[in-house]
């Protein structure tokens, strides 16, 4: 049986990555635009832990993705807010609405 | 590698993949929300897998329990009513996939075409073992024990896991080229080459720690702030 | 002596100068410190002419008592005129170097020097003074008569009195008058100014003086005849008036031309220089010797001029042998025109006459002042002081002129209509007078018709004047008629001006009671006439003019003439009071509100018909004729034998008063005789006419009409300049306008045109090219903004799938272009 290499973890991480970023470019809820963020957050930490798995940056990938998660919560609960605010503005949540700075 | 493992690499991957896809496709925002859960919480599994056990849990505890409770909250927040549907134009589901899938395929070709094994297949020894004894500058698990403790080390600046390598310097010694050259890094990690006499200390985390918390403190009053109750004077 | 000189010129320089001060303070300070509403200014004039007067009058006394004892000495009515004439002290030559007393005949003369101007070379322009007794009876004529015209204007102009003043004589185009601020101020500061400049005028030491005050009389007479400058009348009025004396003194400019080639001084008088050496005057220059002849070269053509003294200090001309200054004979002569020229221009006289009776235009004051006693007066004053610089052959000239001149006006009177308008014409015929007595070498008739001239016809102007303001401005005399019971002391005080310029006489009459007032006491125990002033004056012109023609049968219409003239005269001014104050009121609305004028206006014409009824008392045995003869030249006394050098003769002026030994009347009897026949015969007719209507005085206008239209055309003077002059002026005019217009405007359009051509490709090239490359620049960019802003969609969705493209975009360009890293 064959062991299990770094690729296919780096394969999720680009698929987690890929669906994030669709996820942001298709999503009109703000909110969906918001977890396609966690879901690019989500890849990256995944390669991040990978390559501390299989290469020489050891503990230190895991001491990022904390950082990463970290800031990742933090960011979700600003964006949150603000994606109140926008709401409580517009009435709505549609990104598409928010188009206040068009040229 | 277990057979166990293997399996639960498998059905982890497909279900990470399965609600990320989920996420994109699903148009309800409290589907993407459950497809979300499924996602990271495989995501953790994954982590896992990979040896990174308080990461792993972490992610449980602050994605799955914390953020994704946000995140549900801030659904029923701004739901109009129930299950509101934004819905998305085709056009733009069909672009988007068309350049996702570009994108992917870049990422892959340019991540299979990488030999990690440096053209000896390291990294793969490295990772599993399977040749007889480990020679590893990753991390593994089954030698290091379980990561909560190096982890909390290094947040306070002791990095055990390079500077106190007791047991991995004889065995370093025995292969010679073991890891691609890191600069900085390695240096200390490197056996042979750092001196008894005068160790030299990797650096650890601790300035880093204490500005995330400070940061998490500010983000915390600032989406406060930003989130109480203004009642609009249009209304 | 010396001190008198210096008294007599502070005395003259104060009354000279007073005036000049009244005029600054009213023209800068007078509309401010006292408004327009106020006579504080005419009373500041008035007190600097009376004071002018008074200064005057101490000076003709301290003169009179020190250097002429002619008038005031003790009253002794027994004194012969040969007695009283020549009685000036032979004293030493004037050591001072600043007066000079001369002393040659009967003259008695101060020079000096005030203030020297500028020195071209030898010629120096100062402002000099030169006093004999005829400046200073000019002097009290002036200040006198302009006291009393000065009383006279406040009455007169007091309508100016007002800050609204309606002139109802110039219409606006709406139809209503025009409406202007009071002027009263301004008349008297014109006024003050033209004393000033008048007694500068009298008291100028040398030509160039007399020039400058000439000219400021002149712009004078032009500020006051264009006094209500709103009317079309006066405004051309005024012009005309300095237009035609323009004429005249360029003549006075060729004149001084001459003289300063030809002698290098303008000064009259010797003038004594710090080492007392004496450098000739003017009239030094000409002696003549006991012939009346001119110092002439061997040739004849020459007149050698007398710039050497003798041991007498009298002026001879230098030895053939050393260097002689010498003037051409010719030359002379049109020195002498040009001067007479400016005079002729000045006075009215033929053939310039035609600006006097236009310049009644002014308020009459100013016609009594400047354009009858004065002003006019002038160009007589200047030839009489000029006279020693007059060859016979100018001499003649003048006489002519002055013939023509009083013929052609008294003409022109008779049919005037216009009570101005014949005082006007009758001034021009005494001006005409006058220049007839200076040439047929009567000097001190002609200036002794002068001052008594100035006396009556002010007088008359301003009877004229109250006349007028009693009639509101009315001056026609047709619609006049039965003034006398309406305004008493005007009337009778023109019937003493006009007795006096008709020149009545009661022959044989004595007035002891005279003789016991100074001033008036007679010198003569002739037989002496009751009359008024004009009687005499005439009378000593028309019998130096029968003298001359005597010793000139030819110029025998220079004695005719002036006798038809003088009946003319009478019958004319007869006519003009009979008209204006006798018979019944011809416009009986106008008689209704005809009242007598205030004393303001009426006592100065008591004073001055006085003036005008006495100041000649005695005639030619008169103080006045006496003094004035003090100052005669020294050649005219004793005549001129012209007949060797083919001129004419002078008479002797005391010739004229012997009787022939044959028997018979003296020719100055004979004179005196004709012109009291003509003056009675002149008057009787206007009796006869316009008194008590024995003939319808249109008739006769209707029988002679086209002599009476030649003559109410004033003999079509004004029309043959009007064709000789005018007309030609115009079409030269037109002409210059159409070059201007055709030529030299065309040439400057071609440089406007060629210039608006430049700036047109100019502003297309701006327009175009600069303006093409800045908006090309600005253009584009504003199109690169307006398609960029179409990027800004403000769609985070959109800016995310950008992203997403860039990198996709940007990895397959990596993998493109470096495929096997």
């Amino acid at each position: 049986m064959q062991a299990i290499g770094p690729n296919p973890f780096l394969f999720i991480g680009a698929v987690l990555f890929v669906c994030g970023v669709v996820c942001m470019t298709t999503k009109r809820n703000g909110i969906g635009v918001l977890m396609g963020v966690e879901l690019v957050l989500n890849g990256a930490n995944l390669n991040f832990i990978t390559f501390s798995r299989f290469t020489p940056l050891g503990l230190d990938g895991q001491v990022f993705s904390l950082f990463v998660i970290v800031l990742a919560a933090a960011e979700a609960a600003v964006a949150l807010a603000i994606a109140l605010n926008f709401y409580n503005n517009h009435l709505t949540i549609d990104v598409d609405r928010g188009d206040d700075l068009h040229g | 590698m277990s057979t166990a493992e293997f399996i639960l690499f498998w059905l982890f991957a497909a279900l990470t993949c399965g609600g990320a896809i989920a996420v994109c496709v699903s148009q309800n925002v409290v589907r993407m929300a459950f497809s979300l859960v499924l996602t990271l919480g495989s995501t953790a599994v994954l982590f896992l897998l990979l040896g990174a056990d308080f990461v792993g849990a972490t992610q449980l505890l602050v994605y799955v329990g914390g953020t994704l409770v946000l995140i549900v909250f801030g659904v029923m927040l701004t739901a109009t009513g129930p299950f509101t549907r934004i819905k998305s134009s085709a056009a733009d589901g069909i672009l988007s996939g068309l350049i996702g899938v570009v994108f992917l395929f870049i990422v892959a070709s340019t991540v299979t075409s990488v030999d990690w094994d440096g053209g000896e297949g390291v990294a793969h020894k490295i990772a599993f073992g399977t040749h007889g004894k480990a020679v590893e500058s990753g991390f593994n698990p089954t030698q290091q024990g379980n990561t909560t403790r190096q982890l909390g080390l290094s947040f306070l600046s002791l990095r055990p896991d390079r500077d106190l390598n007791l047991g991995a310097q004889p065995a370093s010694s025995k292969v010679p080229n073991t890891a691609p050259v890191v600069p900085g890094a390695p240096a200390t990690g490197m056996p042979g080459v750092t001196s008894p006499s005068e160790p030299k200390l990797s650096t650890g985390y601790l300035l880093p720690f204490e500005i995330v918390s400070v940061h998490l403190l500010v983000v915390l009053v600032g989406a406060a702030y930003l989130a109480r109750t203004k009642r609009r004077t249009k209304s | 002596m010396d001190s008198l000189g210096n008294t007599l010129a502070n005395l003259l320089t104060i009354a000279w100068l007073l005036p000049l001060f009244g005029f600054v303070v009213q023209i800068l300070f007078a509309l401010k410190w006292w408004g327009r509403k106020s006579k504080t200014g005419a009373y500041l004039a008035i007190f600097c002419i009376g004071a002018g007067f008074v200064c005057s009058s101490t000076a003709f006394y301290k003169w009179d008592t020190q250097a002429g004892h002619l008038v005031f000495k003790e009253a002794k009515p027994a004194a012969t005129a040969e007695v009283a004439a020549p009685e000036s002290e032979p004293t030493a030559e004037a050591s001072d170097e600043h007066h000079h007393k001369k002393s040659s005949g009967k003259q008695t003369v101060f020079s000096g020097t005030f203030y020297q101007l500028a020195q071209f070379g030898d010629l120096k322009i100062s402002l000099d003074y030169y006093i004999d007794s005829l400046t200073l009876a000019m002097f009290v004529m002036v200040t006198l008569i302009a006291t009393c015209i000065h009383i006279f204007a406040t009455g007169y102009m007091s309508e100016e009195l007002v800050e609204d003043y309606v002139d109802h004589q110039v219409h606006t185009h709406d139809g209503g008058h025009f409406h202007r601020p009071g002027r009263f101020y301004r008349f008297f500061s014109y006024l003050s100014l033209f004393c000033f400049a008048m007694l500068g005028l009298v008291i100028a030491g040398n030509i160039f003086q007399v020039f400058i005050f000439w000219e400021l009389v002149g712009i004078c007479s032009y500020l006051l005849i264009g006094f209500y400058i709103e009317r079309h009348s006066a405004s051309t009025a005024a012009n005309k008036a300095f237009i035609v004396n323009r004429v005249g003194d360029f003549g006075f400019i060729i004149g001084l031309m001459i003289l300063w080639t030809s002698f290098g001084t303008f000064n009259f008088a010797d003038q004594h220089a710090a080492d007392h050496s004496v450098k000739p005057g003017l009239f030094s220059m000409v002696t003549r010797d006991d012939h009346g002849e001119f110092a002439k070269t061997s040739g004849g053509k020459d007149v050698v001029l007398t710039t050497q003294q003798d041991g007498h200090g009298a002026w001879q001309a230098p030895p053939e042998s050393s260097p002689r200054k010498t003037i051409a004979y010719t030359l002379l002569i049109v020195a002498g025109l040009g001067v007479f020229g400016g005079c002729v221009g000045k006075s009215a006289q033929f053939p310039l006459q035609t600006w006097l009776p236009d310049a009644m235009e002014g308020p009459t004051p100013v016609s009594a002042l400047v354009h009858s006693a004065t002003m006019v007066a002038a160009g007589v004053y200047l030839a009489g002081r000029f006279y020693p610089m007059f060859t016979p052959e100018v001499l003649l000239t003048i006489a002519y002129v002055g013939c023509i001149t009083a013929f052609v006006a008294a003409t022109i009177a008779i049919v005037a209509t216009d009570i101005k308008k014949v005082l006007a014409y009758s001034t021009i015929s005494q001006l005409g007078y006058m220049m007839l007595g200076l040439g047929v070498g009567g000097w001190a008739a002609g200036l002794f018709h002068l001052i008594t001239h100035a006396f009556f016809k002010s007088l008359m102007f301003l009877c004229s004047g109250s006349v007028i303001a009693g009639c509101h401005h009315e001056q026609e005399m047709p619609k006049m008629g039965g003034l006398l019971r309406k305004m008493p002391i005007t009337a009778l005080t023109m019937l003493v001006g006009v007795i006096a310029i008709a020149g009545l006489a009661i022959p044989g009459v004595y007035l002891k009671f005279w003789w016991y007032i100074p001033y008036l006491s007679i010198n003569s125990d002739h037989g002496y006439v009751l009359s008024f002033s004009g009687f005499h004056s005439k009378d000593a012109i028309l019998a130096t003019a029968l003298g001359y023609t005597k010793l000139n049968p030819l110029h025998f219409l220079l004695f005719l003439i002036p006798l038809l003239t003088a009946g003319i005269t009478s019958f004319y001014m007869f006519r003009l009071w009979f008209y204006t104050f006798l018979g019944k009121p011809r416009d009986q609305h106008l008689h209704d509100h005809v009242h007598e004028s205030p004393w303001v206006m009426t006592a100065p014409l008591l004073v001055l018909a006085f003036f005008a009824a006495f100041c000649a008392l005695g005639g030619e045995h008169g103080n006045l004729f006496q003094t004035l003869s003090h100052s005669e030249p020294s050649h005219v006394e004793h005549g001129f034998d012209g007949s060797q050098s083919h001129t004419v003769s002078l008479p002797d002026s005391h010739s004229l008063h012997v009787k022939p030994a044959e028997g018979g009347a003296s020719t100055h009897d004979v004179a005196g005789r004709s012109a009291l026949l003509a003056a009675f015969i002149g008057m009787v007719i206007s009796y006869l006419i316009y008194a008590k209507r024995v003939v319808n005085p249109d008739d006769i206008k209707r029988q002679a009409a086209s002599v009476h239209a030649f003559l109410a055309n004033k003999w079509g003077f004004d029309d043959l300049y009007d064709v000789m002059f005018v007309k030609p002026a115009h079409v030269v005019a037109k002409f210059a306008a159409a070059i201007d217009k055709f030529v030299f405007d065309e040439i400057l359009h071609t440089f406007v045109r060629m210039g608006i051509a430049v700036s047109k490709w100019d502003r297309k090239f701006d327009e175009g090219v600069i303006d093409g490359i800045v908006n090309l620049m600005g253009n584009s960019t504003h199109s690169l903004a307006l398609s960029l802003r179409n990027v800004q969609t403000g769609k985070i969705r959109q800016y995310v799938t950008f992203i997403a493209v860039s990198v996709v975009t940007l990895f397959v360009l990596l993998f493109a272009l470096y495929p096997k890293g």
